[in-house]
């Protein structure tokens, strides 16, 4: 092993790692000693990752549809089937019938070019990723409170926390270096107060565990904020920031007495939280998936933020992927323009306009979700998917999969030949984060380097080149130098000023800097009533250990596969007593979206009421049992708390 | 040249004896990577190597173990045609530490006694082991409670203590003689003085340990079968099956084949690291798992490192104290707070046995 790291492509830890190459192959991967998150560790992901990636069924030429058969193509024939379908669509139509969605998996470069692709090149307002799918509704929420939409607070820093409150989210398994930091806080005494309807491995470190009913975090939390606005348990200096006297009167029609009522959880409980974390500063707040895709999770989202601010505390939003927050850095979301510059707001319009030399239309442009709507009423015709496996990660598998059906022209470019490629007009064969060079970065807002370790696999290109020669084949060129385009990302992005890659080949990436912002505490409105009276069960979702999101790329890693030869779900004893089921008994589950069937695991992790179905490998996943409802102020849609029935499957 | 013999191998010359070393063989020594980190690395030249360094983070035991390996290729097109893949090209690890030549041979004992792994087998008869004493252990180290280091009295091939501006350089088997021979020009006799310096830097180097081990205990206890379950049960719980603490143990031997397709039927057998902390390394083909639950698999990796048992068939217990699984675990479960647990879980328990 000699020479330069690259940073890992799955989780948005972002380790770095050293990969040792003989001629196309990975002989060796090693986890960096001095790198301030890795720290010589490497979770099973990271150690068996990279050898699969190379190794497994990868898609090694373009293919284009002709009929019902996907075929292999030349690259010229398979762009120009794609800009002419483009072509098309904008004479007869115009740029509101094109899609374009990217994922947290792309390098910021990408996620750059991607936007300045959809924005400039063919001049669509429909522009998002996969951030959408998991956790965009922590950009709403952050900034009207905290100020920034990122972590406030670096992972080697939680070792030194006083408290921690952990919302919804399975740390040890997703995000495992934020999970040893937490660990190590426990031994250092750190107060842990976990918040998870069921008990996850993150209890082995908890100090206090509490568990309430699916969806009812938000009164949870502002029950908890109340109490320690009543009993005065914050800093004075508190009384001083922004918005407090709303945010205090919002909280005035809030009973406590009801918590028990609502959320399953005593009054006596919220007392010790509050207690645990009042008394314990500094406090850091952390959410994760649970939060992020619940009902009202933008409200959420705002109400952990209030609480961190109020205690004086910070915030961590606990994002899955690997480029999560570069993807949103890099404004490759709905209706925002790189570096967080809101789309309607004319200032930001006229930057972009002259940096990339275009006119930018003020119209909104629709979330992902909104996008497979189109596909199926036909008001979306071409829709252009960069590195997402969009019939998974999407809500109600069955409609997302007819709608991308249905779609008049659909590009995927991927990996692997998955589920939503299956599907499409044309296939590019796209790198790996181990074939190209670029920048991750993670969830602290670290910007790192990830350098190209082997030549790309058979034919593939990296999604920018890929970009770059459809926008050639519509007359326009895009770099396809990653290090130019990070220079251009630092010149025009405040977070990215620093970054250049002559810095990042003399030392580690630095999280990006943040500038005097006052947070401040927002107001919460009133909860949603709950609707779903119609089925007995709720869902916990959850993200296993060894799947990592919708499995595009860890399904291809044996050891990883190994781990749950078969999908499981997980129900209490008394539940299955009374349905007659025993362990090892399938059982189908079923929503009014979709329905999917599980070997059912007894385990006392999970309360009576609940069904536990961790994310698996394929179309089997519990995102088929969400509908479209969606949370109105960021369009994230609601995967948690689902109402779902079972029965016994003979 | 004895076996046994002593040298001085001066540092004005260290590089003119790597690099006619090089001219024979590969040369693999810590080199420095990024941000501080320093590895083992094949050099070119000897400026390459830096003298001044812990440990590598990532045993050494990939030179002979790879990581992943090619075992053999095979097309099944007409009839199976099978070349197999091996290694013969002669190497020098220099600089490896005294804990990993000694799990060097721990793992040739597992390769190369009774049914004899030819792909180790090959690859360990071309190495040959210049290790280094550690004048300085690092925080983590813990040999000295596992008879492997900081020097070692046997198991290296030549090795060097740092004197200052010259090594002691100490031939300790045929292997160490036959490569010092060609080079003996480059080394002068060592002196009863030399000797001497060498025996207060050792026992100096014993004194600046900061982790230590009482391993003795830990084997006798998990021996005789008397750690609580509800103790392993806790340590499940706690562990997050990363397969850090495997994948960085020197002494760790398992391993998974798996086979990939490169198209026109042809095929190739892989051999990797796995890891007893994962359900389906143990999982039986029938379904039915031996050690379905986390603390049973890290009770085995504890038995497997200081059961009696293995001790009687490998010659020594299975930890040579290198600290990597201290630095390396997710959770707080290397070797030495193990130990501590179960000693205080066992006199915990004993204590509520006792009679009245």
């Amino acid at each position: 092993m000699t020479g330069k790291p690259t940073t890992c492509g799955f989780c948005g830890c972002g380790c770095a790692l050293y990969v040792q190459t003989n001629g196309n192959q990975i002989v060796t991967v090693a986890p960096s000693q001095n790198h301030p998150i890795t720290s010589g560790r490497l979770c099973i992901k990271g150690w068996y990752g990279p050898h699969s990636i190379l190794n497994s069924n990868r898609l090694r030429t373009p293919l284009v549809r002709t009929g019902d058969q996907l075929t292999p193509a030349p690259w010229d024939e398979a762009v120009g089937t794609v800009a002419s379908a483009i072509r098309d669509v904008l004479s007869r139509r115009g740029p509101r019938a094109i899609g374009v969605i990217g994922s947290a998996r792309l390098t910021n470069e990408e996620c750059y070019m991607l936007s300045r692709f959809a924005r400039a090149v063919i001049g669509t307002p429909n522009l998002d990723s996969s951030c959408r799918f998991y956790d965009a509704s922590l950009i709403p929420g952050l900034l009207q409170t905290v100020g920034i939409p990122a972590s406030q607070v670096q992972i080697p820093e939680l070792p030194k926390a006083g408290s921690m409150l952990i919302v919804g989210a399975n740390v040890t398994e997703q995000l495992p270096q934020i999970g040893s930091r937490i660990a190590e806080a426990a031994r250092n005494g750190c107060k842990i107060v976990v918040v998870d309807p069921r008990t996850s491995r993150l209890s082995a470190f908890a100090d206090f565990f509490v568990r309430p009913r699916p969806g009812t975090d938000l009164t949870l939390i502002k029950v908890l904020l109340k109490t320690i606005l009543i009993r005065d348990m914050y800093p004075d200096s508190s009384k001083q920031l922004p918005g407090f006297e709303p945010f205090s009167h919002s909280l005035g029609s809030v009973s406590i007495d009801r918590v028990e009522e609502i959320c399953g959880v005593s009054v006596e409980a919220v007392s010790e939280m509050a207690e645990m974390l009042a008394e314990n500063p500094p406090t850091v707040v952390m959410f994760g998936s649970g939060v992020l895709q619940q009902a009202n999770s933008t409200e959420i989202v705002k109400a952990l933020a209030d609480l961190a601010v109020l205690l004086g505390g910070s915030v961590m939003p606990l994002r899955g992927h690997n480029n999560a927050q570069g993807a949103c850095d890099m404004g490759a979301v709905k209706d925002l323009l790189p570096g967080y510059m809101p789309l309607s707001e004319e200032s930001s319009r006229r930057k972009w306009e002259s940096v990339w030399n275009c006119r930018i239309s003020a119209e909104g442009g629709m979330s992902a979700l909104e996008m497979l709507n189109a596909c199926r009423s036909g008001d979306i015709e071409v829709l252009l998917l960069f590195g997402e496996n969009l019939a998974l990660s999407a809500p109600n598998t069955e409609a997302s999969m007819d709608a991308l059906r249905s779609v008049k022209f659909l590009a995927v470019s991927d990996l692997y030949l998955t589920e939503t490629a299956s599907m499409a007009n044309v296939v590019f064969p796209a790198c790996s984060f181990l074939e190209k060079d670029g920048t991750f970065t993670n969830v602290e807002g670290r910007v790192q380097r990830v350098r190209k370790v082997v030549p790309p696999v058979a034919e593939s290109k990296s999604d920018m080149e890929i970009m770059a020669d459809i926008a050639k084949a519509l007359g326009a060129e895009l770099p396809r130098d990653p290090q130019a385009v990070m220079d251009e990302i630092a010149q025009n992005v405040p977070q990215y000023s620093n970054v250049s890659y002559a810095r990042l080949d003399e030392e580690w990436g630095q999280p990006w800097p943040r500038n005097e912002i006052i947070p401040k505490l927002a107001l919460l409105g009133s909860n949603g009533e709950d609707t779903k009276q119609r089925y007995m069960f709720r869902l916990i979702s959850s993200h296993v250990n060894f799947p990592h999101r919708t499995g595009s790329m860890s399904r291809m890693i044996h050891i990883l596969a190994r781990e749950y030869p078969e999908p499981f779900a997980e129900l209490n004893a008394a539940d299955a007593e009374e349905m007659g089921l025993r362990n090892g008994s399938r059982v189908r589950i079923f929503s009014e979206a979709g329905s999917l069937v599980r070997q059912v695991i007894l385990s006392d992790a999970v309360p009576p009421g609940c069904i536990h179905v961790p994310y698996f490998f394929g179309t089997n996943t519990p995102n088929a049992l969400a509908s479209y409802e969606c949370d109105p102020e960021s369009g994230t849609p609601v995967y948690k708390a689902c109402a779902v029935e079972l029965e016994a499957v003979e | 040249m004895k076996v046994g013999s002593a040298f001085i191998l001066d540092k004005a010359r260290v590089g003119e004896f790597i690099e006619s070393l090089g001219s024979e063989m590969q040369i693999v020594a810590p080199k420095r990577q990024f941000g501080g980190d320093v590895a083992f690395a094949a050099i070119k030249h000897p400026d390459e190597i830096s003298w001044d360094y812990g440990n590598d983070i990532h045993p050494p035991k990939r030179f002979l173990l790879p990581h992943y390996e090619v075992l053999f290729r095979y097309k099944t097109n007409d009839s199976i045609q099978i070349e197999p893949v091996m290694e013969e090209r002669p190497q020098a690890i220099v600089g490896i530490r005294s804990c990993d030549v000694t799990a060097l041979r721990q793992q040739e004992r597992f390769f190369c006694s009774q049914i004899c792994d030819p792909h180790f087998e090959s690859r360990s008869k071309n190495t040959v082991l210049f290790s280094l004493v550690c004048n300085q252990p690092r925080e983590e180290c813990f040999c000295i409670c596992c008879d492997s280091g900081p020097y070692l009295f046997s198991g290296y091939d030549v090795q060097l203590t740092d004197l200052g501006d010259r090594f002691l350089y100490e031939v300790g088997s045929e292997k160490g003689a036959e490569v010092s021979a060609p080079r003996e020009h480059l080394l002068a006799n060592a002196s009863e003085k030399d000797l001497k310096l060498r025996d207060s830097i050792w026992l100096n180097a014993d004194a600046k340990f900061q982790t230590t081990s009482y391993l003795a205990k830990a084997i006798l206890f998990i021996s005789a079968n008397e750690v609580p379950q509800s103790v392993w049960d806790q340590f499940g719980a706690e562990c997050f099956r990363c397969g850090s603490c495997t994948n960085l143990c020197p002494v760790c031997s398992c391993f998974n084949v798996e086979d990939t397709k490169d198209g026109d039927g042809a095929f190739t057998r892989w051999r990797y690291w796995d890891s007893c902390q994962f359900a389906g390394f143990t999982r039986e083909a029938s379904g039915y798992n031996p050690r379905a639950t986390f603390g049973s698999r890290v009770q085995r990796r504890f038995y497997h490192k200081a059961s009696y048992q293995y001790i009687t068939r490998d010659g020594r217990h299975g930890c040579v104290g290198c600290g990597r699984c201290v630095v390396g675990c997710m959770a707080d479960l290397g070797v030495p707070s193990v130990v501590k647990r179960l000693r205080r879980a066992v006199s915990e328990q004993a204590k509520l046995e006792a009679p009245a």
